[in-house]
């Protein structure tokens, strides 16, 4: 579709001379196999000037004529041998912009570099996004990308740079990650590929300011097709909030922003279990005692035995509406607790949701309640455990000295009967 | 006779009863769901280790252990009613009421056991002999009463951790935390006190080393009747009961059965505690 869009201003401009079929010309010796099998020394090149009527009238470029971008050949036959292409971007102006400023354009091009034909593959074959022979349709953008970002040879060549690990990897993640099971495996053309998140031509590394994927960016990209998610997230979380402001936590951390808990290229179902307990670990980043706490109840500690069951951060506190319990509008506010608990507790009262599901044994001054028990009860472990462990360890001093004694005796016994003495 | 290796069978004849086949069982009883508790409990305590993670999945993942917990509470709450049950339909039979609550017979601490204690602890530094017992000494009660008190208080807040929303109609939640609390410590009071005091005090110490299986065949030698309870012994003598007590040597079969399977619970039990100190340490490092 950008293809066309931008291709737009050029066609018409070419219009005016689009009178005569001149491609009628060309294809009396380019779209004549034998001849061309005759002219030149080799078959690869010969299939490579055969650009017959048939192919060419299908794609973006059918009604465009052959001297558009072949110019120099229109005077006379024979035409010389080698004339360059026009340029793409003389009519795709927006599209050459955008890649010239992309990091597919960085350094010195090579042949390698993945210029306007590395994606869309030649000119004379070249359609729309939306048709499904194009390399650029959604089901055929992973594959197009991979040719390079899982091309061993490319990677061992172009990215071995520690900054760019994610472009080693990103193509074989994806094909595993959500997006790419329900494009590959659910055939879901509406799922996001490369593009979606990281644009057709102005591909931009993730620490470029201007990147599409960049963290002053992230949530407005994915927020383009997860909108609802976006909006619960940008209009009233506390870390929406502190994104969109770009406050830190006393610690220094960043407000967590999607791929913060979703990652980029691993994201799974939010139901995964392996995740979601990873997720857990994620929140302990900033709130370390609050993780430290939550470990001590039973939620925590099945959750840390690595079972998804029992309830995680997100569960009381919601994935993307997460707000102080202070806030009316939380799920954790005073009045709302009861709802919540009841999502898994049915039977959950008034009384059921003063249990204190982050509560501190050691913290004397704001869990008393928690404290003394703790308090007596460890003191009752150490003292019984301590005293009989003690009484159990004295016993062998006790045997030990009973047999020392009595082996005394009994060699004072010999020493007696040889000294003649009565035992 | 020759040199056994459970210390109850060894030296002279005849054998004597010492505890009740509804005895034996209760403690087999308490064996089993005791172990049952602590391998599905203790992962939970000490989920930050390894062990906790491997323990739980052997026993087929947290739901399963929950129910496994459950069970084995529920063949606690058994043997504890059956063995109140019985001792009250035995007071109320008995014609020595008083017999049950003081004397030689009675599990209720009396200033022998207070004497006795310090009595050993002199022994122990070598300043006089060993304090001699009757037929229960002052370790025993220990076990026992910490029995009735462990399977009160862990029943107890166990069972208000097994069905909160009940509990909450009654009590503020902060009682599911201090539940939790005490839960959790006494119950490693309890695997403490079992896997290394009980086990010392009833099997490994010298004199007894490695095993004792009177609870588990009911009955021990005389010899061991006149070293472990001399007093029991003598009182028996004089009052002339011993020939009741006269009991057939175990069968082969019940001898070699009781040490193997004591000798498997020890094993499994010392297991649990070197992993549970040692998760212990790695909390504290």
């Amino acid at each position: 579709m950008l293809l066309i869009l931008g291709a737009l201003p050029g066609i018409a401009a070419l219009a005016a001379y689009a009178q005569v079929p001149e491609a009628v010309v060309c294809q009396k010796c380019h779209g004549n196999r034998e001849f061309l099998a005759r002219r030149v020394s080799t078959p690869q090149r010969a299939a490579a000037l055969y650009v017959p009527d048939s192919i060419l009238r299908d794609t973006q470029h059918g009604d465009i004529r052959c001297t558009d971008c072949h110019a120099g050949y229109g005077a006379g036959y024979p035409h010389q041998a080698e004339v360059p292409v026009v340029p793409c971007q003389t009519c795709h102006e927006q599209e050459g912009a955008d890649w010239a400023a992309s990091i597919h354009a960085v350094g010195e091009a090579v042949e390698d570099t993945p210029t306007c034909v590395g994606c869309h593959g030649s000119a004379h074959t070249v359609y729309d996004a939306e048709d499904r022979r194009s390399p650029t349709y959604p089901l055929n953008v992973a594959a197009m990308c991979g040719r390079c970002h899982a091309d061993a040879r490319i990677i061992s060549t172009y990215f071995m740079a520690p900054e760019a690990a994610q472009a080693r990897v990103a193509v074989p993640q994806y094909y595993q990650n959500v997006h790419g099971a329900a494009l590959t495996r659910a055939g879901l053309v509406i799922s996001a590929t490369c593009n979606d998140c990281h644009r057709a031509h102005r591909v931009l590394p993730g620490d470029s300011s201007e990147s599409s994927v960049n963290r002053s960016h992230i949530a407005s990209t994915c927020g383009t097709c997860h909108v609802g998610v976006l909006e619960t997230y940008e209009e009233g979380s506390a870390h929406g909030a502190a994104y969109r402001t770009a406050r830190r936590s006393v610690e220094g951390y960043e407000a967590p922003a999607c791929v913060d808990c979703h990652s980029a290229h691993q994201m799974v179902r939010a139901d995964d279990p392996e995740w979601f307990l990873g997720i857990s670990q994620k929140c302990a980043t900033c709130h370390r005692h609050l993780w430290e706490t939550y470990l001590g109840t039973y939620h925590g500690q099945v959750t840390d035995l690595g079972f998804g069951v029992t309830a995680k951060c997100s569960d009381c506190h919601t994935p993307h509406n997460m707000r102080p319990a202070s806030d009316p509008g939380s799920s954790v506010y005073p009045l709302n607790l009861v709802a919540t608990c009841a999502r898994c507790h049915p039977g959950a009262n008034e009384n059921f949701v003063k249990y204190y599901t982050h509560g501190d044994p050691h913290d004397r001054e704001r869990y008393p309640l928690l404290f003394w028990p703790w308090l007596l009860m460890t003191s009752l472990l150490v003292g019984v455990w301590g005293f009989f462990g003690m009484h159990s360890l004295l016993w062998f001093s006790g045997v030990a000295i009973e047999r020392v004694r009595r082996r005394a005796r009994t060699r004072g016994d010999r020493h007696d009967t040889r000294a003649g003495g009565t035992p | 006779m020759t040199w056994r290796l459970a210390s109850s069978d060894r030296g002279e004849g005849p054998y004597i009863w010492r505890f009740s086949p509804l005895d034996r069982v209760l403690h087999a009883m308490v064996i089993i769901s005791f172990f049952g508790l602590v391998i599905t409990g203790t992962p939970l305590l000490f989920s930050h280790t390894g062990w906790a993670r491997v323990l739980i999945r052997l026993v087929g993942g947290f739901q399963a252990a929950a129910v496994i917990h459950r069970i084995c509470a529920v063949i606690t709450f058994a043997y504890f009613f059956t063995y109140v049950a019985h001792l009250t339909y035995r007071v109320i039979r008995s014609s020595d009421k008083k017999g049950f609550f003081w004397g030689p017979n009675s599990m209720v601490p009396q200033p022998k056991d207070f004497r006795d204690s310090i009595q050993n602890f002199k022994w122990f530094f070598g300043k006089g002999p060993r304090p001699r017992f009757d037929r229960f000494n002052y370790m025993d009660k220990l076990d026992y009463w910490g029995e009735f008190w462990g399977v009160v208080v862990i029943g107890g807040s166990g069972l208000i951790l097994w069905f909160p929303e009940f509990f909450a109609l009654l009590f503020p939640g902060w009682i599911f935390n201090v539940a939790t609390i005490i839960h959790g410590i006494e119950a490693l009071l309890a695997a403490g006190v079992i896997f290394t005091i009980h086990f010392f005090n009833a099997n490994l110490r010298p004199e007894k080393f490695p095993i004792d299986i009177v609870m588990f065949t009911g009955r021990a030698t005389l010899e061991y009747l006149k070293k472990e309870h001399p007093l029991e012994h003598e009182r028996l003598v004089r009052e002339g009961r011993l020939e009741e007590r006269l009991a057939p040597a175990p069968s082969r079969a019940a001898y070699l059965w009781s040490v193997v399977l004591g000798l498997v619970a020890l094993v499994l039990g010392i297991m649990l505690i070197a992993l549970i100190l040692w998760a212990i340490m790695q909390w504290n490092a």
